[in-house]
């Protein structure tokens, strides 16, 4: 279904990406996603799953390198346009959007240290790929630290949090020992990682490093995928490093600057969970305002029942300030560097609550039918329900941006522009 | 101590790097092709610099400029950059550069001055810049 867009500035080029996503969203991404839906995670990731389809056919494409510039063959689009894909995949499917964003996460993460060597190994061949045989994943959460990760409590810095993957230096080389958790989006299949891992332990969480690796070495090895309630069709899995040797440079983040850079990564990662649980609300009113509208019941489409119109606009409303806080957030952070992270998290946190709410109404709308697999509505919830946890736990994460606002609230331009 | 004391110094220093960028590089044609602008303000000293792919601004002239992309940071930080001693990612995070304008626009931009840093160099030896940093 089509949406008014209330952004009259919107150009002919940006119009034309939104509708070619649309096209792809409904005609590739939906249907084979309600497929992985109904598999086991290790059919999604088996060789001839769909996901391989869908995977193959977003690289063709380009969406895989929508955040890339241009001058290392990524698609080089304004933030606007950035949103506008995205919100349309993230409607096509939620879990397949996120697989896609964390398929670039090293690549993109690798783009912005100007490191030319990393550039050159790793970018432009992300850019370059056309077949899909080249895909990230984020590899930072660990079964002992999720919401550790969040640098604003007191026991970011404790030494007795200890990581459980480490890194240490011999000679020219990282040698990485440990596991990732069950966690990592994309995890199972993926042949690159932004990889976090714990240098320094005296300085606990905060001790860290970040670099970016592939996954094809030596003491690298994969668990099985995750079995989960929502979002079925995004992969997750954990990955084990055994003594992995890696060249020195690829660590770009080392303990003197790590929770700065962790800090702007979460903010690109939170921006762009607001997008895409914008996609998700949108796809969740649109198939109760349609079934609304052919449901009878006491003679009449429900929509025409006051109580079901009401909730209907509610779920409308939902669905408009989530894509008008998404953009703004989008339009601030991936303009301005670095990233304010306060207004990530407002996007991250209040969008998915709202896409779960109107996901949530959509099954209530829906009835009986709305419990039922029959209907994409189930699914929806399933997914929504998935984000309130999926890159932090909203309630952590708005424990994060109260020690924010606390520290810079009310920030001056001075504080953000100037030297 | 900051490494540039004269303002009129960084000027010279700049007009002829950014002449040669935009004359003999592909800086100047990508830049005007993409309508590129860039407008870096310093703090020690305090310096207004304006650049597009037709030429350089100083001053007031640069400060009015309604720039596509404005990157904020030190003397001293400008000059690691072009000597290629500043660890971009860690001045980004710790807020020693400030940028504002797209990302992707910002790093269609870090490929194109690689020519620049070799003519920083020579321009550093020919006004006695250190470059010991």
């Amino acid at each position: 279904m089509d949406y008014f867009d209330i952004n009259l500035q919107l150009t002919e080029e940006d119009i034309e990406l939104r509708n070619a996503a649309r096209k792809f969203a409904e005609e590739v991404m939906r249907p084979i996603a309600r497929q992985l839906d109904l598999m086991s995670p290790d059919e999604v990731v088996a060789p001839g799953s769909p996901m391989w389809t869908f995977l193959r056919k977003a690289y063709e494409l380009g969406y895989h390198k929508t955040l890339l510039p241009e001058v290392y063959g990524g698609l080089g689009l304004a933030p606007m346009q950035i949103h506008l894909i995205n919100e349309e995949l993230a409607w096509g499917s939620f879990g397949l959007s996120i697989l896609l964003g964390v398929c670039a996460f090293p690549f993109f993460a690798a783009c912005l240290t100007g490191d030319e060597a990393l550039i050159e190994e790793f970018v432009i061949p992300f850019c370059s790929c056309t077949d899909a045989s080249i895909r990230g994943c984020w590899a930072i959460t660990e079964p002992e630290h999720g919401c550790d990760y969040l640098a604003y409590e007191d026991f970011f810095r404790s030494p007795k949090i200890r990581g459980n993957v480490q890194a240490r230096l011999e000679g020219d080389e990282w040698v990485i020992s440990g596991q990732k958790s069950a966690w990592v989006s994309g995890g199972s299949i993926a042949t690159h990682a932004l990889l976090f891992c714990q240098i320094d332990p005296s300085q606990g969480m905060a001790g860290g490093g970040i670099c970016v690796c592939s996954l094809d070495r030596e003491g690298t090895s994969k668990g099985k995928p995750l079995r989960k309630m929502g979002q079925r069709d995004l992969n997750q899995g954990e990955i084990f490093f055994d003594g992995v040797r890696i060249p020195k440079h690829y660590m770009f983040c080392e303990p003197d600057f790590y929770p700065q850079m962790l800090e702007m990564i979460l903010s690109s990662a939170n921006a762009a969970m607001g997008i895409f649980a914008t996609g998700c609300a949108r796809a969740a009113f649109e198939e109760a305002f349609q079934y609304a509208k052919e449901r009878i019941q006491g003679g009449v489409p429900i929509i025409q029942h006051r109580s079901v119109r009401q909730r209907l606009f509610d779920m409308f409303a939902k669905v408009e300030t989530c894509r008008a806080l998404s953009r703004a957030v989008m339009n601030l952070n991936f303009n301005v560097s670095p990233p304010l992270p306060e207004y990530s998290l407002v996007a991250k946190t209040r969008c998915t609550q709202m896409c779960f709410e109107v996901a949530h109404e959509a099954v209530q709308i829906l009835g009986g039918n709305g419990l039922t697999e029959e209907y994409l509505t189930e699914k929806l919830f399933r997914d929504a329900r998935a984000a309130l946890i999926e890159d932090g736990a909203n309630e952590a994460l708005s424990a994060a941006g109260g020690h924010i606002i606390g520290q810079v609230c009310p920030r001056s331009r001075a504080d953000v522009f100037e030297p | 101590m900051a490494v540039f004391n004269d303002v009129e110094v960084i000027r010279k220093l700049f007009v002829d790097l950014w002449a040669h960028l935009i004359e003999k590089t592909e800086f100047g044609p990508q830049m005007r092709e993409a309508n590129l602008s860039v407008l870096f303000v310093t703090k020690d000293p305090d310096v207004h610099m304006y650049v597009d792919g037709h030429g350089v601004l100083f001053g007031e002239e640069a400060r009015v400029k309604d720039a596509v992309i404005t990157m904020s940071m030190s003397g001293d930080t400008v000059h690691k950059f072009w000597l290629k001693k500043l660890n971009l990612p860690k001045a980004l995070a710790l807020r020693q550069i400030k940028a504002k304008g797209p990302v992707p626009k910002m790093l269609k931009l870090l490929p194109l001055l690689k020519p620049g840093y070799p003519l920083y160099e020579e321009g550093c030896r020919k006004y006695n810049i250190p470059m010991d940093v």
